[in-house]
């Protein structure tokens, strides 16, 4: 059977064109080497979701992986996700709590919990997590909620012990949840950068599934020159 | 002893199942398992879409993860269609005769890393030549309808599992999906008491 002309583009020229582009990395570390000649960190954007047990074991190994580097974890809870009318939805929810588990046994996280939860069921914590000032508040509920919802809780989830979170973690009440507007945000920054799932982490020009690549999210650092401090 | 059998569910248009099969086929050196190699029709040919922005992804992040592993990566004729499935009935076959891994091997790096067009005779047949295959019974295999009931039939196991990606090795009913999932199998394996002491892997 001969090739089409639109056959080889399809097949052959551009999937390799995609991988070869990939493959360009001096304009990243040209920003990277600017963006500390003007005294400025650098950034990994986490978009993540707290009814994803990978993104627990994301969240939390990632805080500790950045610490000791010149780089700003900046935590973006998002609610909707994934594949539009993916058939495997359930599945993968599923899947999901025996990937984490299984994830989170390389660095001694045990998963509490044995049944995933619904979106609706946590949205309040990405709502509240959103309204937080970015920065130490921010990623310390994350990483508590997260702790919390994921390695020391079973059943339903009570947003009361959440708010006795928030107010160690971020001082005073927690915000109403019904003011979304900043997850929403979250989800279309997500969409615009590529990512369509979480964990999903943003180094500067290059996409990852966090949980997946968290040592090459660490190597993507190196490479950019944000290397670990002594 | 019979070995433990581990089903090593693939796909010739998955790029992850590439970066999977030396490591999948290397498990017996290691550990006292069999792999089965069960190769199952690409997810876009069962009806499954798969949007842009995960194709492109997945490009880029296999490159990342070829580089990592020393694979080549990159001179790619994407099969999807006949390509995929004469590779499927063809690796029915190098089951048949022993071959299997040299083919999916082979098959492998030539769709991913040479640009060959396994649609095509030409193609197909210098990589069937390769894995030690000869090209009469590989043609005779693609136009045997019982070859095709198996492929189906390793399709449909997939299914039956629950899953429906690949690559995914199954051990003892536990599934493990994704080349970078392979560590945690070893781990399972190791915990099982299945690896083979240093100089039975020697051996091996």
């Amino acid at each position: 059977m001969p090739t089409s002309p639109a056959d080889v583009l399809t097949r052959r020229v551009l999937p390799r064109a995609v991988v070869a582009l990939s493959q360009v990395g001096l304009p990243s570390r040209l920003g990277a080497a600017t963006r500390r000649l003007a005294g400025r960190q650098g950034r990994v954007e986490l978009f993540f979701a707290f009814d994803d047990p990978c993104s627990a074991v994301a969240v939390i190994d990632l805080v500790a992986r950045v610490a000791r580097r010149k780089v700003e974890l900046d935590l973006k809870p998002v609610v909707r996700r994934g594949i539009a009318d993916d058939p495997a939805v359930e599945l993968k929810r599923r899947h999901a709590i025996v990937d984490a588990r299984r994830v989170g046994r390389r660095t001694d996280l045990v998963l509490s919990r044995e049944e995933p939860l619904t979106a609706d069921a946590t949205a309040f914590l990405a709502a509240w997590a959103a309204r937080a000032p970015r920065g130490p508040a921010r990623t310390g509920f994350c990483v508590r909620a997260l702790r919390r919802l994921w390695l020391g809780s079973d059943g339903p989830v009570d947003p009361g012990d959440y708010a006795a979170i928030w107010r160690e973690q971020v001082g005073g009440e927690p915000p109403a949840a019904d003011g979304d507007d900043g997850v929403r945000r979250n989800e279309r920054l997500m969409r615009r950068r590529g990512p369509y799932d979480t964990p999903a982490a943003w180094v500067h020009g290059q996409w990852f599934f966090a949980h997946d690549r968290l040592v090459q999210i660490g190597d993507r650092l190196d490479d950019l020159g944000w290397t670990v401090s002594p | 002893m019979t070995p433990t059998r581990l089903d090593f569910f693939f796909s010739f248009r998955s790029p992850y199942s590439y970066l999977a099969a030396p490591r999948a086929f290397a498990l017996p050196t290691r550990f006292d398992v069999a792999v089965r190699f069960r190769g199952v029709i690409p997810m876009a040919m069962r009806g499954q879409s798969v949007p842009r922005a995960k194709g492109l992804h997945t490009l880029r992040d296999v490159k990342r993860e070829a580089v990592r592993l020393g694979m080549p990566f990159g001179r790619i004729h994407d099969p999807i269609g006949a390509g995929a499935l004469r590779c499927l009935l063809v690796a029915q076959h190098a089951v048949d005769v022993g071959r299997e891994r040299e083919f999916v091997l082979a098959a492998g790096r030539g769709i991913w890393a040479e640009a060959v067009d396994v649609a095509a005779d030409k193609g197909l047949r210098a990589i069937c030549e390769r894995a030690g295959l000869s090209w009469g019974d590989c043609a005779t295999a693609l136009e045997d309808p019982a070859v095709r009931a198996r492929v189906d039939a390793d399709t449909a196991a997939l299914e039956e599992l629950g899953h429906w990606g690949v690559p995914v090795l199954v051990f003892e009913h536990e599934l493990f999906w994704g080349q970078d999932r392979i560590e945690d199998l070893e781990a399972a394996l190791r915990e099982a008491g299945l690896e083979r002491s240093p100089t039975a892997a020697q051996a091996t």
